[in-house]
């Protein structure tokens, strides 16, 4: 067999032990290079920059166990950021899992905060948890919050956080920060929010969603979005707090060319081999 | 009352009616009583939402117990299913803060669903190597805008090849932003078209046809 | 050894369990898809259980009475376990299909429709105005399956799909780079420095567990392409 038709009809295990080599490798060996800042990154973080002390806003937390990498680094460098302006937070989530994984997120926040900022629970933020229903939910929640949640995702009755008191529906809501992970959620976010409220949103999502939101920015709808690792580590970059998500941002690297590589080859293989055919 | 007015027609008016008070509700002010009527509904919503979570997973532990029962193919991985199913469930019921409850599920399930979630990283690879091919123009654009995109998101690819950021960032904004938006306003039609057949009931697969007819 | 360094190590072990259907189905392989399984629907079936007995039957138990519909609605739902029952699941079917469509359509309209087609209306003085607008027009059309493509349509047809594979490119490009970031986003919890020895060792012991059993042939062996 010739070597092309060798490499054309290669194992799809030496494959597979070439990638994780190429992903493995810069956790194992960091290189950190030079990064710009995507124009969608920065005009998010600037909006959420743009947040008036004393303003409450709604955190949407979607993510969950496989993006928490990708995401959670950017959701506590937001958490610390809009915390340390003296924004309120009120969090939600509309899966099981990604409401647990937002108490992670809270936590690690609140552990990176910088002494001085006021960080009570049903103070200056509280966790509302599981809203089941989907985009339902989300209409349910935002039309009257108590209609869907009576307590806090700690157990903590809402009569009793007075963080709440005058909040039950998204208008009383500043701005709207959707980490929707791969939840793919964004959408309702700006049907059930956005359009019959006028509340103005930005949010994250896995690098593979951004292309389907580009509509939503370029009408205004979405005022930026941090999409994936990349997102995260441009937001840490700009806040000063450079975390696991530029290590992760750069460990794409080597996986990366590996793929245009593999896909240029295999290209460069098949017009040979039907050239070949061809004169044939 | 006949059996086809309880069971299929009563239904489907409800659908239709709880549908378009919905959508009334946005565009006209209503009575207050119909605005409550309507958050409660809501609320009613996701409860049930959350009842049927539980049904799903009632069910799948009915297809292992079977599976152990009538000792089919592979039935001792069932077995491992059901006393996992049955532990968690257990301390979660009991205590759904309880610390050992979180512990399983922050270092057995987050691990393995990122772990299987992240297995398609590899046969995105072997598949583009073995299949992505420019065969003709459309497919040259597909691979071509594939290409300066990846090599545009990894911070590599920008000092490499320089011009993939201001061209990758074009075609995502531009070209790929236009396809979307047709997409996009294609798809929220469709979501229209769907709500007008459902609620006229010409389409009834909701309801469970499907099933019924293979059991008769 | 605390319960974080432990939880880590678990982690790892049941990832490299995850990973090893790369190499083929294996027992391994299939321990660990199950027990994910069994985990993850009791945490759902705990979580949702939860909601329930949070917000429909401690309302009922206050007096709130009119939460015994949801109640109501929700037993109903599990009629579908029996055939001869399951028309009553169509009415909470009927209650969250509806809701469901009567939410989606309503804004929709405004955001999905309206206001992309707004944002599409720009003054045609630069390229990129002149190529989103018929770009937009062009594949929205495509959809347009009624329509013989023939004609002056069938340039419109051609057209739109151009813009639609460019689309399609670019995610695929950024599906990539997310897939990626995923499988790095395991590794670097498996390759921390406490956790990283453990790794190698447990790599190995499952290297030397799945080679024992594709030698004798107690597992069968997977032909890769």
């Amino acid at each position: 067999m010739s070597l092309m038709k060798k490499l054309l009809d290669l194992d799809q295990r030496i494959i597979y032990a070439l990638m994780f080599i190429a992903l493995a490798f810069p956790i194992l060996n960091p290189v950190v290079l030079p990064m710009d800042i995507q124009e969608y990154s920065r005009v998010s973080f600037e909006f959420a920059d743009s947040i008036p002390a004393g303003s409450v806003v709604l955190i949407e937390g979607g993510l969950g166990a496989a993006t928490y990498p990708q995401g959670g680094p950017g959701l506590e460098v937001q958490i610390v950021h809009l915390l340390g302006k003296g924004v309120k937070i009120v969090f939600f989530s509309i899966g099981t899992e990604t409401a647990a994984w937002t108490v992670t997120a809270i936590d690690n926040a609140l552990a990176a905060m910088p002494s001085g900022v006021a960080a009570e629970d049903g103070v200056n933020w509280v966790h509302l948890g599981y809203v089941p229903g989907g985009e339902s939910g989300v209409a349910a929640f935002a039309n009257d919050i108590r209609s869907v949640k009576s307590e806090d995702h700690y157990g903590t009755p809402i009569a009793q956080i007075p963080l709440l008191a005058n909040i039950n529906k998204a208008s009383d809501f500043t701005a709207v920060f959707w980490w929707g992970g791969s939840e793919g959620s964004i959408p309702y976010g700006i049907r059930q929010i956005v359009t019959p409220f006028g509340v103005p949103m930005t949010g994250m999502c896995t690098t593979n969603e951004v292309p389907n939101y580009t509509p939503y920015i370029n009408s205004g709808q979405l005022h930026g979005i941090l999409g994936g690792v990349r997102g995260s580590a441009e937001y840490e970059y700009l806040m000063d707090m450079p975390g696991l998500a530029l290590g992760q941002a750069m460990a794409t690297n080597f996986g990366g060319l590996l793929w245009a590589f593999l896909v240029v080859l295999g290209n460069i293989l098949y017009f040979i081999a039907r050239k070949e055919e061809g004169d044939n | 009352m006949s059996d086809r007015l309880i069971k299929m027609q009563i239904p489907i008016i409800l659908t239709a009616i709880i549908g378009l008070i919905m959508i009334i509700e946005f565009f006209f002010p209503m009575p207050t009583a119909v605005t409550n009527l309507n958050v409660t509904l809501r609320s009613f919503v996701t409860i049930v939402s959350a009842a049927a979570l539980i049904l799903g997973t009632i069910v799948l532990t009915i297809y292992h117990g079977k599976k152990v029962g009538t000792k089919g193919s592979e039935w001792y991985y069932s077995i491992v299913y059901i006393i996992a199913f049955v532990v968690t469930a257990g301390l979660g019921v009991t205590n759904v803060r309880d610390t050992t409850f979180l512990w399983i599920y922050n270092n057995m399930t987050s691990p393995i669903g990122a772990a299987l979630y992240s297995l398609t990283a590899f046969y995105i690879t072997s598949a583009a190597y073995r299949v992505l091919r420019a065969r003709n123009w459309n497919a040259a654009v597909l691979l071509v805008c594939a290409l300066i995109v990846l090599l545009m998101l990894i911070p590599i690819g920008a000092i490499l090849f320089p011009p993939v950021v201001p061209i990758g960032t074009w075609i995502r904004n531009i070209p790929s932003g236009a396809g979307f938006r047709g997409m996009i306003i294609g798809t929220s039609l469709g979501i229209i078209g769907l709500g007008v057949r459902v609620f006229s009931g010409r389409q009834k697969e909701h309801m469970g046809i499907r099933e019924e007819r293979r059991q008769e | 050894m605390d319960s974080y360094l432990l939880g880590l190590i678990a982690g790892s072990f049941v990832s490299i369990g995850a990973y090893s259907v790369l190499i083929g189905d294996n027992p391994l392989s299939k321990f660990t898809e199950h027990l994910y399984m069994g985990i993850l629907g009791g945490f759902i079936f705990a979580t949702n259980w939860n909601y329930v007995r949070t917000n429909a039957v401690n309302p009922v138990l206050q007096g709130n009475f009119i939460y015994i519909i949801a109640i109501l609605l929700s037993v109903m739902l599990f009629s579908r376990l029996k055939t001869e029952w399951l028309w009553l699941s169509r009415y909470p079917v009927a209650l969250t299909v509806g809701a469901g469509l009567g939410l989606a359509i309503r804004t929709t309209v405004m955001s999905d429709f309206l206001g992309q087609i707004t944002a599409t209306i720009l003054p045609l003085n630069s390229l990129d105005n002149i190529l989103m607008v018929i770009g937009t027009v062009t594949s929205a059309a495509y959809f347009i399956f009624t329509a013989q493509t023939e004609g002056p349509y069938k340039y419109v047809n051609k057209t739109g799909r151009i813009f639609l594979l460019a689309a399609f490119g670019v995610t695929y490009g950024q599906t990539v780079s997310f897939r990626f970031e995923l499988v790095i986003g395991r590794l670097v919890d498996m390759l921390r420095p406490e956790v990283a020895n453990y790794t190698y060792l447990m790599l190995l012991l499952v290297a030397l567990g799945l080679g024992y059993g594709y030698r004798t042939k107690k597992i069968k062996w997977y032909k890769g392409r």
